[in-house]
């Protein structure tokens, strides 16, 4: 019983892991974590941003 | 309704993007920061209307004439977005040279406001502009700002006079319509009258008391900051400096309270789950889930120190100046002294360094600023780099400051390489880079930086180094028969048996056993791996003495389970910084090369580099320690010589051609 809470339990981080990255992937960000990722531009962090 | 933030370089706009909307983009206390146009709505605050206002950050330009391809971004915008109104960012410390983009701004026919930015600068020299005159000679809205400020910054009265100014129509103080744009000779004399239009306008409402050609404490201090053999010993010592401070004094004290946290929560866990957990299952969660990324983030105090630091001597002015004391060196290589910049933020991150160099017009500048960037160590790299001190080096801070220095010394190697082989070896560049005013670091500015980096090293740490860790965990777990692994015969296991044709490679740099092999291999997801991995290889949960806070537990006993001496270990950090960086910056070297040859060169030329100064430093080392020459010197000493051979012999090609050329052109 201890051996499956344990084993649920590291499902979850990894699931919990797998999904931030797909979720900051699906918003464009190129590199998960930038500092400047998520901020004011539609394209993402401006290191994402389509070149001009 | 849509608001264009337009001015020179460095006139402050992101900051007063940042102002009037609430967001944290990144600022400098430099020309070029910003590189690509940003959106956001204005506060609610400043924003009396019913509708939306959108603010765009465009990135700094000089004249409606681009020259940079920033430069195009703005006057593209301007010319065919149809912004309703356009704030003009001034800087009220030098308008003789804004108002040139000024009174072009104002030919466009949109509604302008000009903000006075920078105007605490003006009070304290105690200069005084006369904004009714300014504003009569405009022919448009001058409101002083002080965007850095949180209170009377002007910004309330600056997005009232927008609003007013919408739909309205301004007359020009001069026009060029009449000019043919095609004929050189006449669009000159244009610029000339603009000039002298300029000129008049300064004259006229502006009150110096300190001349503009009168020497400052700024100049003296620039003669010796930016001095060209003073401003090297300078650099040096600020770098080392700001290293002591990070990694050896306040970081680890810092580090304490942080690290008594991880190993709490570990005990903890390992308290819930007894006896009566399968090892498999325990030591996943524990080693490999905890342990492996409780290693890295016991780094970030010493990250955030550093971060800070780097962001007052940013915010100072101070970067600039070593900008221009490195240009001496980078032309003489053929780079564009705004390789630099970069270079510089590659000390972030080498990401968006990589990004920043789309600002070099010339194409082989930009394709080796790009290549060379991620030579430069990291904020990933920073854990890798007080790990190896700390554990071989009794936290020195030479060992931080000396690979810095190293970086610089390879990217100048690599740059004579690249521009021999591409035949330009007589190819001169020009660097002009505005230099900005010293002023007192914002400590606010500073904490924003280091926390929003503290935050994306966090999340990186929680997500995919957390899943390589348990991935390392579970391949060191198991063999190829999905059989558990018993105790001491990780040798057997699936991650040994991928790692140890790659550690063979590795003996004659010193460091030849698998689990090096694979922290290295991981370290090409992100550079922090290389330091989760080993936690979980070596089975160390955390590198940080938290009793006598210093860097690493015990570093004599974790150096004798990698079993390494001080000459393998410095070499395998150099190997760690200067191969390759991580794919998500091979993912923008090949955007920003937009050329396959030059990507996978690029690549070869770092795992070349990486490794020739790998192998160097353990055979030196070794040699001056114990007086005869490592593992494995005759094969590397073959690999090293081929790889040298074959880059001499593509620089000797490139030379023929750039003597052709010159038969050709004289």
């Amino acid at each position: 019983m201890t051996n499956i809470i344990v084993i649920i339990v590291i499902i979850a981080i990894l699931a919990g892991a797998s999904a931030k990255i797909f979720s900051e992937k699906k918003k464009g960000a190129k590199c998960v974590g930038c500092p400047y990722s998520q901020v004011s531009n539609s394209s993402g962090c401006s290191c994402d941003s389509p070149k001009s | 309704m849509k608001l264009a933030l337009t001015g020179n370089p460095n006139s402050g706009k992101t900051t007063l993007f940042n102002a009037i909307t609430g967001k944290i983009e990144k600022v400098g206390n430099w020309a070029g920061v910003t590189i690509d146009k940003k959106e956001a709505d204005i506060k609610k605050s400043l924003n009396t209307t019913e509708g939306r206002i959108i603010a765009i950050d465009l990135p700094g330009a000089y004249s409606m004439s681009p020259f940079t391809s920033e430069e195009s971004i703005t006057r593209d915008f301007i010319k065919n977005e149809n912004p309703d109104v356009i704030i003009n960012i001034v800087d009220a410390t030098n308008i003789s040279r804004s108002l040139f983009f000024t009174t072009q701004l104002l030919e466009l026919g949109i509604p302008m406001v000009v903000a006075l930015n920078k105007s605490d600068l003006n009070k304290k020299k105690k200069t005084i502009i006369n904004l009714e005159a300014l504003s009569k000679e405009l022919g448009c809205p001058v409101v002083e700002t002080t965007s850095t400020e949180v209170t009377n910054n002007g910004l309330e009265l600056l997005i009232s006079k927008v609003l007013e100014t919408k739909g309205t129509s301004q007359i020009p103080p001069f026009s060029s319509k009449n000019v043919d744009l095609k004929d050189k000779k006449s669009v000159e004399a244009s610029d000339k009258e603009r000039f002298v239009l300029v000129n008049k306008i300064v004259k006229s409402v502006e009150n110096r008391r300190v001349s503009s050609n009168k020497q400052t404490k700024q100049d003296a201090a620039d003669r010796i900051l930016a001095h060209k053999w003073l401003g090297i010993p300078i650099f040096i010592m600020i770098m080392w400096m700001v290293f002591s401070i990070s990694q050896t004094y306040v970081g680890p004290l810092v580090a304490d309270v942080f690290v008594s946290l991880i190993d709490g929560f570990y005990v903890f866990v390992e308290g819930l789950l007894g006896n009566d957990v399968s090892p498999v299952l325990s030591s996943l969660l524990l080693d490999g889930i905890i342990g492996g990324v409780g290693a890295v983030v016991g780094f970030l105090p010493l990250i955030m120190v550093l971060f800070f630091l780097l962001a007052l001597l940013e915010d100072c002015g101070y970067m600039a100046r070593v900008a221009v004391v490195m240009d001496r060196f980078f032309k003489r290589v053929g780079l564009s002294g705004k390789s630099i910049i970069p270079m510089v933020i590659g000390t972030g991150c080498a990401i968006p360094g990589i990004m920043s160099t789309r600002t070099i017009k010339n194409e082989r500048q930009r394709r080796t600023t790009a290549m060379l960037t991620p030579f430069m160590p990291c904020g990933a790299k920073l854990p890798v780099i007080a790990l190896f001190a700390g554990v071989f080096f009794n936290d020195a801070a030479w060992v931080g400051t000396t690979m810095y220095f190293l970086a610089i010394l390879i990217i100048i190697i690599g740059a004579l390489i690249v521009v021999t082989i591409t035949g330009e070896r007589n190819a001169r560049s020009y660097f002009i880079m505005e230099l900005p005013e010293y002023k007192f670091p914002s400590l606010k500015r500073a904490a924003m930086s280091m926390f929003s980096r503290a935050k994306a090293f966090i999340i990186k740490a929680s997500t995919i180094i957390l899943l390589c860790n348990a991935v390392i965990q579970i391949m060191q777990s198991f063999d190829w028969k999905f059989q558990v692994v018993a105790e001491g015969a990780q040798n057997s296991s699936i991650l040994a048996s991928i790692a140890s044709p790659f550690a063979i490679i590795l003996i004659p740099l010193g460091f030849g056993a698998w689990q090096l092999a694979a922290a290295a291999i991981t370290g090409f997801i992100a550079k922090e791996n290389v330091v989760g991995t080993l936690a979980v290889v070596y089975s160390i949960t955390n590198f940080i003495d938290t009793e006598e806070l210093t860097l690493v537990a015990g570093g004599s006993d974790v150096a004798s389970i990698m079993g390494l001496t001080s000459a393998a270990a410095l070499a395998y950090l150099v190997f760690n910084l200067f191969t390759p960086p991580c794919f998500a910056a091979i993912g923008a070297m090949n955007a920003e090369m937009e050329n396959k040859v030059w990507l996978w060169s690029g690549i070869g030329f770092q795992l070349g580099m990486g490794y020739v100064a790998a192998f160097l430093t353990y055979q030196i080392g070794t040699l001056l320690t114990t007086k005869a020459v490592g593992t494995g010197f005759i094969p590397g000493f073959i690999a090293v010589v081929i790889m040298i051979g074959f880059v001499i012999f593509l620089m000797k090609k490139g030379d023929r051609k750039a003597k052709k050329k010159l038969a050709y052109s004289s």
